[in-house]
């Protein structure tokens, strides 16, 4: 297992260096607009912006080939799952020779494409979120945004514990080993995977056990007994992170202009 | 300094620990488990690892499973593939939130007795069709890559809920019974 979990990827491009909270209100407003357009007019505008937030981000093709090789695995089933649902059962066609004709018309080409541009969009932005912001700035993000910074902590918490519970399944399944049990092995990495399996009852009530123990420790310091927290990462909004946010917002506002046009 | 460690508030310190603890659980064995892909489906994988958010919801409350669920999903996704999906992770997040309305309905000392872990294991079946149900349809009311119902509901909604149904009805009693047992034996508070 990586040392680094979360695929941030360093660099030096404008997107690395935004504020992980301007990116973030760039994603909601995306997913917001993405979920309320229904045409291609309106939703190429910001398949196009999510495409050069993601270009502007220069991330190398070598780290991220893996990713984009199931990104365009996922589009490719499910585009042909669409065309062949939609042809099958809404086309009205009474034979395959009509089916055939009917499956390139422009009505199923446009329904089977638009919810893959939808989620096209949506994979490109938050590929480029992951991938430009360190997982270190996640909670003060959150925090610094407005979140309670309870929550904003349980997902420092969770990041710190991640590779323990990861080093735990090793160390349960080596006790096991040490008592007997033989995981299926091999070659087969779906074997090897399995193996995992018999390890969910005991890493998972061990650290349910260590909960306590955990909130006396942060209690004794003190956490939670004031409203309000300070955090060592000071995020601060520069010029391009101010206009990121201008941007999201008037993405927001315009897409939801239009619903109500269309909708009124 | 004096500090009030009786005062009531919404979250607690456990809690926040629980959800940290539940979210990054969940999200290391999500690692193992994506790897498992259902056939014929986009991005089903079969993962025992479910039962996690809802033993969290079943003992320590609906906020807590909701957000070790949808945390940890949005986590898991993140290490895997490096991208999430929002309607998958508020799914995954009902799999611990409808367990842990069960505090609303058997009392604290009965919720690991036998009528207790039956309950845990029907909890956790509502809770597969119900997060997975969401997840799925709000893929297809929302248009997020699926045209149609049927492939909603063949093709997502089927193999999420009845593997996430089955893996929850065998492992979460399970779980509720390993943890009631290691708490009584440490006098600890369940």
């Amino acid at each position: 297992m990586p040392k680094r979990l979360i695929k941030y990827i360093e660099g030096d491009s404008e997107v690395h260096r935004l504020d992980p909270r301007a990116k973030l209100l760039f994603i909601l407003s995306l997913l917001f607009s993405l979920s309320i357009s229904s045409n291609f007019l309106e939703l190429l505008p910001l398949f196009i912006i999510s495409l050069l937030f993601y270009l502007n981000s220069h991330l190398p093709w070598s780290k991220t080939k893996p990713t984009w090789k199931l990104i365009l695995t996922i589009i490719l089933v499910l585009s042909t799952l669409n065309l062949l649902t939609l042809t099958i059962l809404y086309s009205g066609a009474r034979s395959v020779e009509e089916a055939a004709a009917k499956m390139f018309s422009v009505d199923i080409i446009s329904k089977s494409f638009l919810p893959i541009v939808k989620l096209l969009t949506l994979a490109v932005a938050t590929v480029t979120f992951i991938f430009t912001t360190p997982p270190n700035l996640y909670a003060p993000a959150l925090g610094q945004m407005g979140v309670p910074y309870k929550l904003a902590y349980i997902v420092q918490l969770a990041l710190r514990y991640i590779p323990e519970y990861i080093d735990d399944m090793g160390r349960t399944l080596e006790a096991q080993m040490a008592r007997g049990y033989r995981p299926k092995g091999g070659r087969n990495p779906f074997t090897r995977i399995l193996a995992v399996v018999p390890l969910v009852v005991p890493v998972t009530i061990s650290a349910t056990l260590s909960i306590y123990d955990i909130a006396d420790a942060m209690e004794l310091r003190g956490f939670g007994e004031k409203k309000c927290h300070t955090w060592y990462r000071k995020l601060s909004m520069k010029t391009p992170d101010k206009t990121l946010t201008a941007a999201s917002i008037a993405i927001a506002a315009t897409y939801t202009l239009l619903f109500i046009l269309k909708t009124g | 300094m004096v500090m009030n460690l009786n005062r009531k508030s919404l979250i607690s310190v456990t809690d926040v620990v629980a959800m940290g603890v539940g979210t990054a659980l969940y999200a290391a064995f999500n690692v193992f488990f994506n790897i498992f892909q259902l056939p014929g489906t986009q991005l089903v994988a079969l993962r025992p690892s479910v039962c996690i958010p809802m033993f969290f919801g079943y003992a320590f409350g609906p906020i807590v499973g909701f957000v070790s669920g949808f945390l940890g999903n949005t986590i898991s996704d993140a290490i895997s593939w490096g991208g999430f999906w929002w309607n998958w992770d508020v799914g995954n997040g009902l799999l611990g939130l409808i367990p842990g309305l069960a505090a609303y309905f058997i009392p604290r000392e009965k919720l690991f007795d036998k009528k207790g872990l039956v309950a845990a294991a029907i909890l956790s079946v509502i809770a597969a069709v119900v997060g997975m149900g969401f997840a799925a349809y709000t893929d297809y009311i929302l248009g997020y890559g699926v045209s149609t119902i049927e492939e909603a509901t063949y093709a997502l909604f089927l193999p999420a809920a009845l593997t996430d149904a089955v893996n929850g009805l065998i492992l979460t009693p399970i779980l509720a019974a390993a943890y009631s047992a290691a708490v009584k034996g440490r006098a600890r508070r369940v």
